[in-house]
């Protein structure tokens, strides 16, 4: 589904943020993505969705080289990937409901189809009552899961997650891991970025440990 | 409706091409009304930028408007003066008349009006306001006069004419002012060039001043835009609705200056009217017809998208989700 080869990455700062990074995730994997903050797991991320290109190394996500893509094709690219950064969050103007359409819209889906895909994919998160609520009324966790409704609900089979739990007390955490697992169950590739170890040993996934840029035995 | 088995068992639905044919159909309908009441939301702003374009438009309109209009009267009797013969003799003499018939054998000569020792006198106390002076004399002093107009407009042609003519017999002077005719079209050459470059300089303008405001749009809008493009938004998709933004700006913009253009012109029908009647001309200035309304408005959106399109791409490959 996605694979990392030899990925080496210099930011136009002469930063250096990953370094001769090699892995493979397989359809319907679940991994975590640790490593201290500044080890490069942000910049992973943009790698697999062409928001930055590798300096050095191959990136393939579904079978086509990032290197190569040329720009045009990179938004058919992004809907192959459901993602969850936490940065990117809301649009605040729009209702939670339009916010988890945005996905289909851009891709043309008819209202109908948009309609019914939009509350299931409210209903999986748990928020089927607010979906005329605009996002400020609701809490962090709340924000989180419309995120991550918004991230699901073109049924992408990738799906990064980049801190989802970033904000969030403990028991929203396992909350948003266990949506995660679930989708992970379904068949959706799952790659979740994340520094909070605790959480991470509580869940039995595979790890990918991030140590200054290099991937490093946990 | 195609469901196809991406790896590993997530499906994801693709879509037919007819599917996103009526999706774009459908987001094209959608943006032209939503984005008018999104810029309706800032009315105020909405229509000082309204009354800019308005104003920008109306400008080089009205004056190609004013030109067209001299360039189409029949404007002879202003501009292209006629060679003037004045007589020795009286009009109703048998020198005058025979004067008058072999004027008008001549193939050069389009038309000979005589305007009699009474005629000129009525015509010289209507346009110069001398009628207490004139009165003054007791016999007429003003001698009957031949207008003579040629077929050609060239001023060596009419010259040769003028020669020509002033072997005749009966004639006491001819005059035409060649130098007059000539200066008065290179004025008319240059007004023309000058509203022909400042149309194109307000113009230009139009399109700056919507290229402008879509970028600061834009600038409100980054995090929207970054989001979008992160979930597989294409640049045109982000594009889209500042296009329909810049069609509204033009098009409401084109409508102010109709507004302008029809109330100025009815403003000064009146007094060019009076004036080219004292030239007894029948130049008039008439308001804008619905054809050329129709143009003004499609101007006035086509400088919109032509706008958006110049300023908003620009600014849209810039802003990527980081
Ligand atoms: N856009 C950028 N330009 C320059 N340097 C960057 C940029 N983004 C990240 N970095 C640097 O790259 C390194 C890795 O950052 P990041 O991938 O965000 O790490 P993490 O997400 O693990 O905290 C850091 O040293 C960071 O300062
Ligand atoms: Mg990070």
């Amino acid at each position: 589904m996605l694979t990392f080869d030899q990925v080496f990455k210099r930011y136009e700062t002469g930063q250096e943020a990953l370094a001769e990074v090699s892995f493979s995730l397989d359809p319907g994997e679940f991994v975590f993505l640790t490593g201290p903050s500044g080890a490069g797991k942000s910049t992973l991320m943009k790698l697999a969705i062409a928001m930055e290109r590798s300096t050095r190394g191959q990136v393939l996500l579904d079978g086509q080289n990032l290197n190569q893509l040329p720009a045009r094709k990179i938004p058919e690219l992004r809907r192959k990937v459901g993602v969850v950064f936490q940065n990117h969050q809301l649009l605040f103007d729009r209702s939670v409901f339009d916010n988890v359409a945005l996905p289909l819209e851009i891709a043309g889906h008819p209202p109908s189809e948009v309609k019914s895909r939009v509350r299931a994919a409210l209903s999986k998160v748990g928020l089927s009552n607010k979906e005329r609520d605009w996002p400020v009324t609701l809490s962090g966790g709340e924000q989180q899961r419309v995120g991550i409704a918004r991230a699901v609900v073109h049924r992408p089979p990738l799906l990064l997650a980049d801190e989802p739990t970033g904000n969030l007390d403990p028991e929203l955490s396992r909350e948003i891991m266990s949506l995660f697992q679930q989708f992970s169950q379904l068949g959706v590739t799952v790659m979740i970025a994340t520094h909070d170890l605790d959480l991470v040993r509580e869940i039995p996934a595979q790890r990918l440990h991030l140590q200054s840029g290099r991937m490093v035995q946990p | 409706m195609s469901e196809r088995r991406v790896t590993g068992g997530a499906t994801q639905r693709l879509l037919s091409r007819r599917d996103r044919l009526r999706a774009w159909a459908r987001h094209h309908r959608q943006l032209f009304g939503s984005t008018l009441s999104a810029l309706l939301r800032d009315w105020m702003g909405l229509m000082t930028t309204w009354l800019v374009i308005g104003i920008a438009l109306s400008l080089p309109v009205l004056m190609l408007i004013g030109l067209r209009q001299i360039g189409e009267t029949d404007h002879r009797q202003v501009i292209e003066p006629a060679i003037s013969v004045y007589l020795s003799s009286p009009s109703g003499s048998a020198v005058t008349q025979g004067l008058i018939s072999s004027l008008r054998q001549m193939p050069e000569i389009r038309q000979v009006t005589l305007i009699s020792e009474a005629e000129a006198l009525a015509e010289f106390s209507e346009r110069s306001g001398f009628f207490d002076v004139l009165n003054a004399f007791s016999e007429n002093p003003l001698p009957a006069v031949l207008e003579v107009r040629s077929v050609s407009t060239e001023g060596a042609t009419i010259r040769l004419l003028t020669q020509k003519i002033g072997a005749l017999e009966g004639i006491d002077s001819i005059s035409f002012d060649a130098a007059w005719r000539q200066r008065l079209s290179s004025v008319l050459l240059i007004i023309e060039r000058i509203t022909l470059a400042l149309g194109v300089l307000f113009l230009c303008g139009v399109v700056l001043i919507i290229g402008n405001t879509l970028r600061l749009t834009i600038e409100n809008r980054r995090h929207e835009i970054e989001v979008i493009k992160l979930v597989g938004g294409t640049d045109a998709f982000v594009q889209r609705p500042f296009v329909y933004r810049g069609f509204w700006l033009g098009m409401g913009g084109g409508l102010m200056a109709w507004i302008m253009i029809q109330s100025s012109l009815i403003y000064l029908s009146v007094p060019v009217e009076t004036l080219a009647r004292s030239y007894r001309s029948d130049f008039a200035l008439e308001a804008l017809g619905f054809q050329e309304s129709l143009v003004l408005l499609a101007l006035g959106a086509g400088l919109g998208i032509v706008g958006s399109m110049v300023s908003v791409r620009r600014h849209l490959v810039k802003i990527q989700p980081n």
